[in-house]
């Protein structure tokens, strides 16, 4: 994957030096990707569970908004007050992200509906609260130190991508060094193995996507960062587009492997691709193409790959597989 | 070795090689079937057997060997044309389509062999029924597959097979999830083939079962045609030395219980409706009891429903004398039960992960530091006693469990349960598909693990296994525990005729 | 005894709430009970109903397909354009076909990607959106067109049943309602009457027994999606032609109404289950609450979130059901042994 990043990083540097190494470039990059990166991370621990989540980018839309307009009604009637409260209002956001995922966790985890299904159908929902709610306009007033606080750097690195570092950071240790994150790599790999090994499948879906969904509230609160407003129908693109990263930073779709690394490289490689093509005077449409043909081909190799590995493997292990089939 | 005899075969295949990733899966097999009589193909798991039927069907081709179907050599048989040639395999899975009704699953590849375009549900269940009829079932046509009893699936699969005009029909370990009034009914059916002249090929390592239906045996070993034979010159014992390659032993090593005034677990009137029924029993500390009977007799319920994975409806378990409440898996667990299940592959491991996470799989919150997060230094500890104290055979402790063998894997499914501390070891099937050298020392792990002091319940039809290690063995019968054999009582051939009985 | 009623998958009771919320708001909203209503919800589900049988099928296959809105607007609007810039005008027919064409070709894109990789159908589907799309508006076209040949705008503006009474209101049944109808006839048949129908319910229940059964499901797997590429072009014209406009930006976007819909007929996504009449019911589920909502007084911004709570609770009661009906289940085998 890092040899992806610098491929693709040296190819474009190639093309277009002047445009592409120039450092408002490299710092677009920085800045676009925090957001995308959360959301994907979101994405690889719901797919980690064989799972996936539909929802999230609404979600992140959904505690945007809760968080512009709580703010700016303070803001018209006391803005001292607003000021003051304004780290309340903020953890207000990430708690509507929690409750989107404590909804899906239920749906999922208790009714036992399909991920697929429940988080289109959340989707709809809290998208369709959006559009309720802000009637399907642009919200502004979002807390403008949120954003001071996005322009804002250390050592030439924007502050939410700093962020972006650390919940990566933060969501691979819950992943690696917590009992419950290696309940959740093993509900992924094998649900029946993780029941008779006494694993509560439903408290793992339920933290898992309790967890897709505060990442997605703290999506929410990258986005005001990056720009004090708010809609219904902010980022679109990216449920397509995050899903192309988690596949392409190696995660399974059927669940039980994916690292934190990989989708966070995979999320700079495409956004350096997204720049890079903009550098080359390519349009949006383009790299829509190239995000299909990218996550197809890359499926494409890591299914052949493993059929190689496989051939390579012991013929015991076919065997295995074919009776593990059944 | 194998004699020609009786007239032109309907099938043969003759030194069939095949070979996965360069291990020879099969090594010069030969085998003869003629109609109206039934072929035994025996073997332990992995001796073959499935790759040979899978030739036969046309889904895999072999790298060299003949086939002949009615003398004539076959150039190159695809599924498709193995069926046209009246061939018909019914899987242990049956391969029917659950979202189906019988009579479509009946007719529906006869359909596809003569390439039909359409479909009438109707002409289907006139089909379907006649074949029913003339075998005197009763099966409802409409009904969905899904909602069908494993008795009735099998019967459909079989009526799908006639139904294809079928010469040949290899049943893929048909009796495994019938129960014997089952199989009784299935030897029936098979007896009213044989009439009708149909070659039937049975796959199985039941050996009684097989001695009983079979005119015919060819047995393989680790892919290697042993030999071929007329089943009568056969008996238990021979068939055994031929299977597994060495002599019967009905050697016993015991363990010694400690005989405390209070047993280790108290067991009492244990029912579950359908399942079993009033099921008491004690289990000692140190004591390896085993618990055998035939498929369906209830012995895999007893033991689902001790680990919680279907709680019994009534009846009380106690452990050190406290009566502890078994609603999930989890209280079984914590009220220190552990269960090696039944199968290894979907029930007890994580095939793709290492064998450290799969060890570590079942006592994840006990090892647990600071902050909530996991003690990663007692994990170690934990999986490397574990593969040390249990000789496991991998490159190391992150090797994927998908490139073990049958034997080591389920010495990592056991190492999981024994991270735990369990007092009580509930193991399903211990040894099934293990090969001999590995069976000797899973059985030698089970007494260590009771010498220190655990108790040890062995479920298994295998009874040289429970002669082998058991104090006492129970016999389950229809659900119902119908005897308890004790010391010298402990004999192969009382297991025998107690379970069959 | 209910249960002949409730059809193999639930299309009774589906109806049964169709009926029922019909009634309700015709009680509420008297101007909603009117065949002015009923012809424009028929209307309203021509373009929907197409997409769904395609969606059925897939589902039905046990896949799903989310690139079928960019396989639409993609075929429909490449038809369009070149019967444009041809400076022709072959009539809806013509173009129909054409589309059609280009749909199938595209949805071979996806078959040959699924069948032939064994990929997880809605990755895959969400990359060929991505590149159909980005293809349609990158190479094709980006420009709205909107005076689409003259054949169209006729049909668009013929109905089949114009009723107008002294009222204000008249109403009017759109003439592509009736091969909508047809073509809703020839996929119930298709599915229920033909081996390639039952090859597609039995490669849903069970691929691998599929294959054993001697059905050639790669070339199956192919033809399915390159049918639902099909009517999902025929579905692009018909939007393009009621809307009388092309938009290479129009569709995509509104995939989800449609599966849910097709999931609210009974269609299960694993695959093996679901029926035409379900579908339909689904559709026409949809369009009636959409409509209603509008009559009732309800903004229609609420709309998005009433599909999805539509959706959830639809699929929940279908999952409850299935949760008691394992567990039934496993009782009778045990008492059956």
């Amino acid at each position: 994957m890092l040899l992806i990043l610098i491929g693709s990083f040296a190819l474009f540097t190639y093309l277009q030096p002047d445009i592409f190494l120039n450092p408002v470039n490299l710092q677009n990059i920085m800045i676009a990707s925090p957001e995308i990166g959360v959301i994907a991370v979101a994405m690889m621990v719901a797919m980690l569970t064989g799972g996936i989540d539909l929802s999230t980018v609404a979600v992140a839309n959904l505690s945007a908004i809760t968080i512009t307009t709580l703010y700016s009604s303070l803001m018209a009637s006391d803005p001292a007050r607003a000021a003051q409260m304004m780290p309340f209002i903020v953890l207000l956001g990430l708690v509507v992200g929690l409750a989107g995922g404590l909804f899906n966790g239920f749906l999922i985890s208790y009714v036992g509906i399909a991920p697929i299904l429940a988080t289109l159908g959340s989707m709809q929902i809290f998208n369709g609260l959006a559009i309720v709610w802000t009637g399907g306009k642009t919200l502004y007033g979002a807390p403008e130190e949120l954003a001071a606080v996005g322009k804002a750097g250390v050592l030439g690195m924007p502050t939410t991508f700093i962020a972006l570092l650390v919940i990566a950071g933060l969501v691979a240790i819950f992943l690696n060094k917590t009992s419950l994150g290696r309940k959740t790599q093993l509900l992924g790999t094998n649900p029946v193995a993780a029941r008779y090994s006494g694993i509560n499948s439903r408290q793992v879906l339920m933290s898992t996507y309790m967890l897709t969904g505060l990442l997605g509230g703290c999506a929410g609160v990258l986005f005001l960062a990056r720009n004090p407003t708010s809609s219904a129908d902010y980022g679109s693109s990216y449920v397509l587009l995050v899903i192309v990263i988690a596949v392409l930073g190696g995660t399974n779709p059927a669940g039980g492997f994916a690292t934190v690394t990989g989708v966070v490289l995979a999320t700079l490689t495409l956004q350096t691709v997204a720049s890079g093509f903009n550098a080359i005077r390519l349009s949006a449409y383009e790299y829509s193409i190239a995000q299909g043909a990218i996550l197809i081909l890359v499926m494409i190799l890591d299914q052949a790959s493993t059929k190689r590995k496989l051939n390579k493997g012991l013929n015991k292990a076919n065997w295995f597989k074919k009776k593990a089939r059944k | 070795m194998a004699k020609a005899y009786r007239a032109l075969p309907v099938l043969e295949v003759k030194n069939i090689v095949k070979t996965y990733g360069g291990v020879k899966a099969l090594d010069e097999v030969s085998m003869a079937l003629t109609a109206g009589n039934v072929h035994c193909l025996a073997g332990e798991n992995g001796c073959g057997k499935s790759t040979l039927i899978k030739i036969i069907s046309g889904v895999e081709q072999p790298d060299s060997g003949s086939i002949y179907i009615d003398g004539k050599l076959q150039e190159k048989l695809s599924p498709f044309s193995s069926i046209m040639a009246g061939i018909q395999v019914i899987y242990q899975d049956f391969s029917l389509f659950p979202n189906l009704s019988v009579a479509e699953n009946i007719t529906i590849t006869s359909q596809v062999a003569i390439r039909a375009k359409l479909f009438s549900a109707s002409k289907a269940k006139i089909a379907a029924a006649t074949i029913i009829k003339e075998l005197g079932l009763t099966l409802d046509l409409s009904a969905k597959v899904e909602a069908l009893s494993v008795a009735d699936k099998q019967l459909t699969a079989i009526c799908r097979a006639l139904i294809n005009d079928a010469r040949v029909i290899v049943m893929d370990e048909p009796t495994t999830a019938l129960t014997h009034t089952e199989v009784d009914y299935l030897f029936d059916v098979v007896r009213k083939l044989r009439e009708r002249g149909v070659a039937l090929v049975f796959v199985s390592h039941k050996l009684e079962e097989s001695l009983q239906v079979s005119q015919d045996v060819t047995i393989l070993r680790n892919g290697k045609h042993i030999i071929s034979g007329i089943a009568s010159e056969f008996d238990r014992k021979s068939l055994t030395q031929y299977i597994t390659g060495r002599d019967v032993s009905e050697a016993r090593e015991i363990t010694s219980p400690v005989m405390t005034a209070k047993p280790l677990m108290e067991v009492s009137h244990l029912c579950s409706s359908g399942a079993f029924n009033d099921v008491s029993f004690t289990l000692h500390s140190g004591e390896i009891l085993g618990i055998t009977g035939l498929l369906g007799s209830g012995r895999t319920e007893i033991a689902e429903a001790l680990f919680g994975v279907r709680p019994a409806e009534s009846g009380t378990i106690e452990i050190d004398g406290q009566a502890i409440r078994v609603r999930t898996i989890r209280d079984a667990i914590k009220a220190g039960i552990g269960y090696l299940p039944e199968d290894r592959l979907t029930q007890g491991l994580f095939l793709d992960k290492s064998v450290g996470d799969n060890i570590i799989a079942g006592s994840l919150d006990k090892h647990r530091s600071a902050f909530g997060l996991l003690d990663g230094e007692g994990i170690s500890k934990t999986t490397q006693s574990m593969f040390d104290r249990l000789k496991i055979k991998a490159k190391s402790v992150s090797a994927p469990v998908r490139s073990l063998s049958g034997g080591n894997a389920q010495r990592v499914v056991l190492g999981k349960l024994l991270a735990n501390q369990p007092k009580v070891l509930i193991l399903n099937g211990p040894t099934v598909g293990v090969d001999i050298g590995s069976k000797e020392q899973i059985l030698e792990i089970l007494r260590n693990e009771a010498n220190l002091g655990r108790g040890v319940i062995v479920i298994s039809d295998d009874s040289l296994e429970l002669v082998s290690v058991c104090n006492r063995v129970l016999v389950v019968r229809q659900g119902e525990i119908v005897d308890t054999l004790t010391g010298s009582q402990i004999t192969a051939t009382n297991i025998q005729e107690m379970t069959t009985a | 005894m209910l249960a002949g009623l409730r059809g193999s998958n639930n299309e009774g009771v589906l109806a049964l709430v169709l009926v029922v919320i019909v009634v309700a708001i015709s009680i509420l909203n008297p101007v909603f009970f009117s065949l002015t209503t009923m012809f424009s919800i028929m209307r309203g589900s021509i373009v929907p109903l197409i997409f769904a049988l395609g969606v059925l099928i897939v589902i039905i296959s046990g896949g799903i397909d989310v690139s079928f809105a960019a396989i639409a607007i993609f075929s429909a609007y490449t038809a369009v354009k070149i019967a444009q810039d041809g400076n022709f005008d072959p009539g809806l027919i013509v173009i129909t076909l054409m589309a059609a064409c280009f749909g199938a070709l595209l949805g071979l894109v996806n078959g040959a990607v699924i069948a032939n990789f064994r990929l997880p159908t809605l990755i895959v589907t969400l990359g060929t959106q991505g590149l159909f799309r980005g293809v349609l508006i990158a190479y094709v076209g980006s420009k709205y067109i909107a005076n689409p040949p003259m054949s169209l705008d006729e049909v668009a503006k013929t109905n089949i049943i114009s009723i107008v009474n002294e009222q204000e209101r008249g109403a009017f049944l759109h003439v592509l309602v009736v091969p909508v109808i047809i073509l809703t006839i020839l996929v119930a048949w298709m599915l229920k009457r033909t081996m390639f129908g039952r090859a597609i319910f039995a490669i849903g229940g069970d691929d691998e027994a599929a294959r054993r059964a001697g059905f050639p499901v790669v070339r199956i797997q192919m033809m399915v999606y390159i049918l639902v590429g099909v009517l999902a072009a025929v579905a692009g014209v018909f939007h393009v032609t009621l809307g009388r406009n092309a938009n290479p930006q129009d569709l995509v976007g509104n995939e989800l109404d449609v599966i849910a819909a097709v999931v609210l007929g009974g269609a299960s996504v694993f695959g093996g289950r679901g029926s035409v009449l379900g579908t339909v019911l689904g559709v026409l589920l949809i369009q009636v609450i959409n409509n209603s909502l509008l009559l009732a007084g309800v903004p229609t911004a609420w709309q998005r979130a009433a599909v999805g709570v539509l959706l959830i609770v639809g699929v929940g009661i279908q999952a409850l059901s299935a949760k008691r009906k394992t567990k039934r289940s496993f009782v009778t085998a045990q008492l059956g042994a």
